[in-house]
């Protein structure tokens, strides 16, 4: 990511400042690996805007840099909200390409592995510079009590940032959103599926009101 | 010691905070990941080369024409290395500003080196050895940067004949002869003692030492090659080879990463040296100095021994403090969350074969560098 991002970024930044009251809120969508944030972060943007984020892939890793969706504006109640969706790399501690080597050749999962690790130091490098909000968004079918998660949720609660944790892929069989109300009982835990559209109403509510 | 600066060749312990700033010699913000598992051969090679490359900088060009000369035998080992080492001596002897660099970074460079492969040194010393035709005929090159190369190849080739000598001497005496190559290293804590200043003196013992190691008489096949310069150098080597073998042993021993620590520690280190160095004969003595020399040729011949305490504590809290990314593999990575959160420094770009680019925020070298 480099000068010029930021230089476009910067831009962006003054241009909003000249003609809108209030600068866009830039939101983090933060979470582990296949946890289906690109998936919302593409579901998000299509509903507001008419434009996909990102790839999606069953494959984790997936997203290996950090995209942004500037200027979404959400209605909700006859009220406007405008938001800059960041979409991240998933989060996790450890990477090992032997993960991916059944999905493609060595080489390129040894690739995948460098690049996702790499996306990982941007997306933590985003988090302290960057955002200021975060939906934090976890695979209701997976154990949510994990050291990538609470550290992470640790880091945001530390900066005082507002947080959202989205209960993703409530469609699955396994899927359990008490699960996650428990583990993180301090924060509002909305259940969804970003791939089937499920509840996105609420989504929508919670994201107006969280960081509008 | 996995991590090794691309430019100079300097290398840092798994988890040192220096590399943050960049390499404190060169600084470079290019490091390449040479873990101690690695091919003991590949990464000994990549490090001398690397040294190397910085030495020869002043010498590359005669030493380039020798080693293209010698490639072609098999045989020349040895005329290669008296050849290189005499292009070194004449090329230091003329201008001394060259000789005292190439002396500083070789003291850095590989003794830290010969202390990170200790296990691997003699390995890769027999693999130098062995493979040293293959190489040049080959080309190391082709592992190495291109842009290296030819700086690469003189180094090779020098390491090489070091490396065949050492193993005759190996063979014959046993470890001690090892680090042939290193001698000019190891003499340079005794030519302290004695006269760190003169350059030719350097040059001198550099050139006895390589020398001593050819003419070693356990191969004969080298020798005679050599043989007229090796004449010459050990009349000169007569009185020193003796410390040089104590200096081989004493970087040999350091190699393990508790010894770094200790050695480290200043003022003792360059007493016990001078005391070591004439009993080096044995293989005994190594033990002794592991600690000590190497980090005295590394550190004190560049820098004053008052900055080696800092140094050490700064690695120390390195390594209990950062470690951001680890990288336990090409493609198999550990990350500490909480580090990459609070760095402002962020490595941007993890490149093939565990080279990485670390963004230091003061600067934007980074994107100069790329290759």
């Amino acid at each position: 990511m480099g000068l010029f991002t930021e230089l476009k970024d910067s831009i962006s930044r003054v241009t909003d400042r000249l003609f809108s009251e209030q600068e866009p809120k830039r939101i983090g969508i933060y979470g582990p690996p296949n946890a289906g944030k690109t998936t919302l972060a593409n579901r998000i943007a299509r509903d507001w805007t008419g434009d996909a984020i990102g790839a999606e892939s069953h494959i984790p890793h997936e997203t290996r840099r950090a995209r942004r969706k500037e200027d979404v504006q959400i209605e909700r109640n006859g009220k406007s909200v405008t938001i800059d969706i960041v979409d991240t790399p998933g989060v996790t501690t450890k990477v090992d390409y032997e993960e991916f080597t059944d999905e493609m050749e060595h080489d390129d999962a040894i690739r995948r592995s460098r690049e996702a690790t790499e996306g990982v130091a941007e997306a933590m490098h985003w988090l302290r510079e960057d955002v200021d909000g975060v939906i934090y968004v976890l695979d209701s079918a997976e154990d949510p009590i994990t050291q990538v998660n609470t550290m992470l949720i640790g880091i945001i609660e530390s900066r005082d940032l507002p947080v959202l944790i989205f209960a993703n892929k409530i469609d699955l069989d396994d899927s359990s959103v008490k699960r996650i109300e428990d583990a993180f009982p301090q924060h509002k835990t909305i259940p969804l599926s970003a791939k089937e559209g499920d509840n996105m109403d609420e989504v929508y509510d919670n994201i107006a009101e969280y960081f509008g | 010691m996995p991590h090794e600066c691309t430019t100079c060749g300097r290398t840092f312990p798994d988890g040192s905070k220096e590399m943050l700033s960049g390499c404190p010699d060169c600084g470079g913000n290019k490091f390449q990941f040479a873990p101690a598992g690695r091919a003991s051969g590949g990464s000994a090679q990549t490090s001398q080369a690397s040294t190397a490359t910085e030495r020869d900088g002043a010498d590359a060009s005669a030493s380039a024409a020798s080693n293209a000369d010698e490639e072609s035998e098999t045989t020349g080992t040895v005329g290669r290395a008296a050849e290189t080492v005499r292009g070194w001596v004449s090329s230091s002897s003329d201008s001394t500003g060259n000789e005292g660099t190439e002396t500083t970074d070789d003291s850095r460079s590989w003794p830290t080196d010969a202390r990170d492969r200790a296990g691997e040194a003699e390995t890769a010393q027999h693999a130098d050895g062995d493979a040293a035709t293959r190489q040049r005929s080959s080309g190391r090159a082709t592992t190495d940067a291109a842009g290296q190369s030819p700086a690469d190849s003189t180094d090779q080739s020098s390491v090489d004949a070091s490396g065949g000598r050492s193993d005759g001497d190996r063979h014959s005496g046993g470890e001690t002869s090892e680090f042939a190559a290193w001698p000019d290293t190891a003499k340079r804590p005794e030519d302290r003692s004695t006269a760190q200043t003169g350059a030719g003196t350097d040059a001198d013992h550099a050139a006895s030492t390589a020398r001593s190691q050819s003419t070693d008489p356990v191969e004969p096949d080298r020798s005679p090659s050599g043989t007229g310069t090796e004449t010459e150098l050990k009349t000169e080597a007569g009185t020193e080879p003796e410390s040089h073998p104590s200096g081989t042993e004493s970087i040999m021993a350091d190699s393990e990463d508790s010894a770094q620590a200790d050695a480290r520690s200043a003022v003792v280190q360059s007493d016990d040296l001078p005391a070591e160095a004439p009993a080096d004969d044995v293989a005994a003595t190594p033990n002794a100095d592991d600690d000590v020399p190497p980090s005295d040729r590394g550190r004190v011949v560049s820098e004053p021994s008052g900055e080696q305490p800092s140094i050490e504590e700064l690695r120390e809290e390195l390594n209990e403090q950062f470690e951001s990314i680890r990288i336990v593999s090409p493609g198999q990575y550990e990350l500490n969350l909480m580090e990459l959160y609070n760095r402002e420094e962020y490595i941007i770009s993890l490149q093939e074969d565990g080279r990485y680019v670390i963004d230091v925020p003061d600067t934007w070298r980074s994107d100069e560098e790329e290759p």
